[in-house]
């Protein structure tokens, strides 16, 4: 467990539904952005449930479509010597241009290769943000972002960072949407996290976020991190819940007594919910677990910082958003549907899981 | 400063060799079901990690400029029936999943890089900041196909995994220094050269990034 505190100075999303506090403000609404669309995009195919930024396709051009949608977002971010020599960039994503690959594949021209690896597709967001050459690029599946927080707060704590950059940036392809649909979970329903029924479904969303990490006490305090792999399975946990209860323990044992509150991972697949809920239910039986995929969809190698960001804005707000999507019978008495009141709390453990059993939490506390 | 010791590197260098050939020649490194169903990269990882008691997975730092890109071309052309088993492999980290899923190997710490200028550097930075005290760096490319004549995959096949300590140990194979650069130092280290470095045993001390500055002296003969 990482537990050098780290100040969380700057942290901003961007999702279908808007900017930070719109996305925060419509969840707590209890709004989402998933609408069915074909997941092959313009050669059709089943519809499911995907968010897109308003006005951007599934179908993806050159220049990729999502980089006013980047340039909006870090439009908002403080202005530093980002990618100098003290001040690094940790660039994380799971897609990053792998859409214009798929676009090039299925007849497009060639200028869609031109950013179609991870280098290439760096290299052109770093040119447009003017970054310096202080750059590392991670993806792990849907814990990318989270692993670039760790890295952030590691690079503070050895000193050999002054200020951390983290940025996050996923957005949908007929690639990840044919993906998710060739698993059989991303199908025509709309995801219900948590809830215990016969069937499970997960969403797709676009994603982007900024955080910004400092060293020492900030009025946003990172308390600790954690991570863990268990190497069990691509696609399935083990049965126990170990895996999910060797990542959230250490922070527990942080939180009991505390009034914290929890938001999950919660895709909507049945499984993994319920381990989930019940190893947070277990761990820590006084603090409501709640999901926002059923609104946002799963943005992915971003969800970590999005959702972070939105916890953030969540606590700032004083108002929580429930789990957008869900109703009764949920997997675990923990588990809140409606929305709460975040003067009730003072610190929120945030949650990811990804392909290989990969598990990654943050303890996030306001001063 | 950061400062460590190799105390075990294992390469393989499949540079030229067809992919099909890298996986007739490796397969056995898996289960024969496993091995059917591996990439070329995970074959090559899974054969540097080959002895796996020799391989404390603590944490694992995996480096990849391409990663999947055999899996990711296939899958492209299963549209408009998109196979599942493609999709997961394709993901960037699968090729060392690949191997300690097969192995049942938890892995508290695995950080996967992906690309860059200054990959080598950047992977060696985040081993010196896992807290363990044994990390195994790793990493490679296979041998793209189309996507290679694109330039979004490696013309090469080559893989490396190195254990990086704090300590020296009874037996370190080689010493390591990363120092900051004073100012911006031009030049770097390819990813391909790192390889180069540790499959020929070579010494090195110069740039590799605009802001560090390596030193590898290798302090004994390889051998078990």
């Amino acid at each position: 467990m990482d537990q050098s505190p780290v100040s969380l100075a700057a942290c901003e999303c961007l999702t279908a539904l808007g900017d930070t506090a719109q996305t925060q403000g419509a969840l707590e609404r209890g709004q989402g952005a998933l609408e069915l669309r074909p997941f092959g995009g313009a050669e059709g195919g089943d519809l499911v449930p995907l968010a897109l930024i308003p006005g951007r396709p599934l179908d993806e051009s050159s220049p990729p479509s999502w980089l006013p949608a980047v340039r909006t977002l870090m439009g908002r971010c403080p202005a530093g010597p980002w990618g100098g020599p003290r001040h690094p960039v940790f660039v994380t994503s799971s897609n990053f241009g792998v859409g214009g690959l798929f676009a090039f594949r299925r007849g497009g021209g060639r200028e869609h290769v031109e950013f179609g690896s991870p280098e290439a597709c760096v290299r052109l967001v770093r040119g447009e943000l003017g970054w310096g050459p202080n750059v590392t690029t991670i993806s792990h599946a849907c814990v990318s972002s989270n692993l670039g927080l760790v890295l952030a707060g590691r690079h503070l704590a050895m000193g050999l960072a002054d200020s951390a950059l983290v940025f996050t940036f996923d957005f949908l392809s007929p690639f990840v949407a044919g993906g998710f649909y060739a698993l059989k979970i991303l199908n025509a329903g709309l995801p219900a996290p948590y809830r215990a029924q016969e069937t499970g479904s997960i969403g797709l969303g676009d994603g982007a976020a900024f955080a910004v990490l400092e060293r020492g006490e900030g009025e946003w305090r990172i308390e600790a991190q954690t991570l863990y792999n268990e190497m069990h399975h691509f696609t399935a946990f083990p049965a126990d819940g170990s895996g999910f209860a060797a990542c959230i323990e250490p922070l527990a044992r942080l939180a009991r007594g505390r009034r914290v509150w929890i938001k999950g991972h919660g895709t909507g697949t049945l499984d993994a919910g319920r381990l989930e809920a019940e190893a947070f239910a277990r761990a820590l039986p006084e603090s409501p677990l709640v999901g926002w995929k059923g609104g946002l969809g799963h943005t992915l190698g971003s969800n970590g910082l999005v959702e972070l960001a939105i916890a953030r804005e969540a606590m700032r707000r004083g108002r929580i958003p429930g789990t957008v999507g869900t109703s009764a019978p949920t997997f675990a008495p923990n588990v809140a549907v409606g929305s709460l009141d975040g003067r009730a709390y003072d610190a929120v453990i945030c949650a990811s899981n990804a392909f290989g059993g990969a598990h990654a939490a943050v303890l996030l506390a306001h001063a | 400063m950061l400062e460590g010791y190799l105390t075990q590197v294992a390469t393989e260098s499949a540079l030229a060799e067809e992919p099909a050939a890298v996986s007739a020649r490796l397969r056995s490194v898996f289960s024969a079901g496993a091995g059917r169903r591996a990439t070329v990269l995970g074959l090559l990882i899974g054969k540097v990690l080959e002895d796996r008691e020799r391989w404390p997975t603590d944490a694992i730092v995996y480096a990849s400029r391409f990663g999947e890109t055999r899996a990711l071309s296939a899958f492209l052309d299963t549209f408009p029936h998109p196979s599942p088993t493609l999709f997961q492999t394709s993901v960037h980290p699968s090729a060392v999943q690949q191997v300690m899923i097969e192995r049942r190997r938890p892995v508290p710490e695995y950080f996967p890089l992906a690309g860059g200028p200054d990959l080598a550097a950047r992977a060696l930075v985040t081993a010196f900041a896992c807290p363990a005290e044994a990390v195994i760096l790793c990493g490679g490319d296979e041998r793209g196909s189309w996507m290679a004549e694109a330039g979004v995959a490696s013309d090469q096949g080559f893989a490396f995994a190195a254990l990086l300590r704090r300590s020296a140990g009874p037996a370190p194979l080689a010493r390591l220094r990363l120092t900051p650069a004073e100012g911006p130092a031009a030049g770097g280290l390819a990813f391909p050269d790192w390889f180069a470095l540790l499959h020929g045993r070579r010494a090195f001390g110069g740039p590799v990034s605009p802001d560090w500055r390596l030193e590898l002296e290798w302090l004994r003969p390889a051998g078990p």
